[in-house]
């Protein structure tokens, strides 16, 4: 996987060029954007301290293990560490909380996990199903919203299931 | 709430089968003699004293120790020296003619309940610091995109994606504007742009809305636009991801297209049926 290391600096290189090449002010935009960023993040701040909060007295009550050991058994069947589930479990519901799974799983197991990896994949695959069903149905008063929620959640499933394949084949 | 529930639960039930041998005395041999000296007590019974959370509270350690030093065998509480970690006992007897030393180890009460006090305290200053270090990256990542997006290299996105948004949608015409705002939409989250995408996305919505028949009901439009956004069609992944783990994302761009995908067939597959069974429940 040679080539994956190209692919951020390549695209970091391709996207300025563009810019340039379209005679987009390149540093002021960038400067624009870059704002945002920094607003975002102190934005989820709270959001990450219940996050980290909730799933650090989860683990340290025991209340994780136990959880964790009954379902294991149907983990195991599909060959997915049950470690995983908090991710699974948080994803559709919140995004900013599952940014604090990932980072608590990878400050628990280590960056290079396939634990990780497996999160942090169901994390890209998948959005948050639940925000996104009460902020796009909510800006039309939708009120029933028939299947919605359930492929919602089917392709939520799906990506979990193909998130935990793949990165088994790839890192396992 | 479950947590200290399973907290109190698991604590009460160490304090039932008294786990850590609180009160327990244990006898010991030492060999060595001296008033005052260092001597070496070796512990006769196989004594293991186990903490659960290692890191944590009662005892730092994690091992069977059968050697200890007592600096003075004069006083009450001692120190037992077990390479680096330390631990207080309570010697209650000791016999010289035996050789034999009496002792108990320090009470431990609650672990499981300190414990999650202090995980929740160090994970708070923990939050925050990630969020500062996110801030960076993320810095770095919005405004490179706000450049693509600037320099027009969304609409080539829109230019691959619209045609296939006829037979996503078949009912919608082909010249309605509410095409034009969902290929932006998906466009924006191929790119990982999940904030950029979601005023689009609005605007969508508003625009099915104004398709829609039954307004408090979801149309099956607007339930393929939502099982898709809720897939997320993605080519580089989400700016948080980026921001979390560093460089050590790039490898894992090849999984989330192959798992997106998926999900994304899945959405796509599961609205069509639900679809099809819905209007043949109305014909």
């Amino acid at each position: 996987m040679q080539l994956s290391a190209l692919i951020i600096p390549l695209l970091i290189l391709f996207i300025i060029s563009f810019g340039l090449y379209k005679k987009v002010a390149v540093y002021e935009e960038f400067v624009e954007g870059g704002k945002e960023g920094f607003s975002v993040a102190v934005k989820i701040i709270p959001y990450l301290v219940a996050m980290l909060f909730a799933i650090a007295m989860f683990r340290a009550s025991g209340a994780m293990e136990m959880i964790i050991g009954l379902m294991a058994p149907l983990f195991d069947f599909f060959g997915i560490p049950a470690e995983v589930l908090p991710m699974a479990i948080v994803r559709p519901l919140t995004g900013s909380g599952s940014v604090g799974v990932l980072a608590e799983l990878i400050q628990t197991h280590g960056e290079d996990s396939v634990i990780v990896k497996i999160a942090a994949t169901m994390f890209g695959s998948t959005e948050t199903t639940l925000y996104v069903l009460a902020v796009y149905f909510g800006a039309v008063n939708i009120t029933k919203t028939s299947y919605a929620l359930k492929a919602g959640l089917i392709a939520d499933f799906s990506g979990f299931i193909a998130a935990s394949v793949v990165c088994i084949y790839f890192f396992g | 709430m479950l947590s200290i529930s399973a907290a109190l639960f698991s604590d009460l039930r160490d304090e039932i089968q008294n786990k850590y041998n609180n009160g327990h005395i244990f006898k010991a041999s030492y060999t060595n003699l001296g008033i005052n000296d260092q001597i070496d007590v070796y512990i006769d019974e196989n004594v293991s004293i186990q903490s659960e959370e290692n890191k944590v509270i009662p005892y730092e350690i994690n091992v069977d120790f059968k050697k200890i030093h007592l600096v003075s065998w004069q006083l009450v509480t001692q120190t037992l020296d077990s390479e680096k970690n330390s631990i207080r006992l309570q010697i209650v007897d000791i016999d010289p003619l035996q050789k034999s030393i009496s002792y108990k180890l320090p009470e431990v009460h609650w672990i499981k309940i300190k414990a999650i006090t202090k995980a929740a305290f160090d994970i708070v200053t923990f939050a925050v610091k990630l969020a500062i270090g996110l801030a960076g990256i993320m810095a770095l990542w919005l405004g490179l995109m706000r450049i693509a997006e600037k320099s027009g290299l969304l609409q080539y996105f829109v230019r691959i994606i619209f045609p296939l948004l006829h037979w996503l949608f078949p009912a919608i015409d082909k010249k309605h504007p509410v095409l034009g705002s969902i290929s932006l939409n998906m466009a924006a989250n191929m790119l990982g742009l999940g904030n950029a995408a979601t005023p689009m996305g609005i605007k969508a919505m508003q625009q099915l809305q104004e398709l829609n028949k039954t307004k408090d009901r979801a149309s099956d439009e607007m339930c393929m636009f939502l099982a898709i956004n809720t897939s997320s069609v993605q080519l580089l992944p989400p700016v948080t991801l980026i921001a979390v783990m560093g460089l050590g994302v790039s490898e894992l761009i090849l999984p989330i297209i192959l798992a997106t995908t998926a999900s994304t067939i899945a959405a796509i597959t599961s609205a069509k049926l639900y679809a099809r069974a819905r209007n043949k429940l109305c014909n």
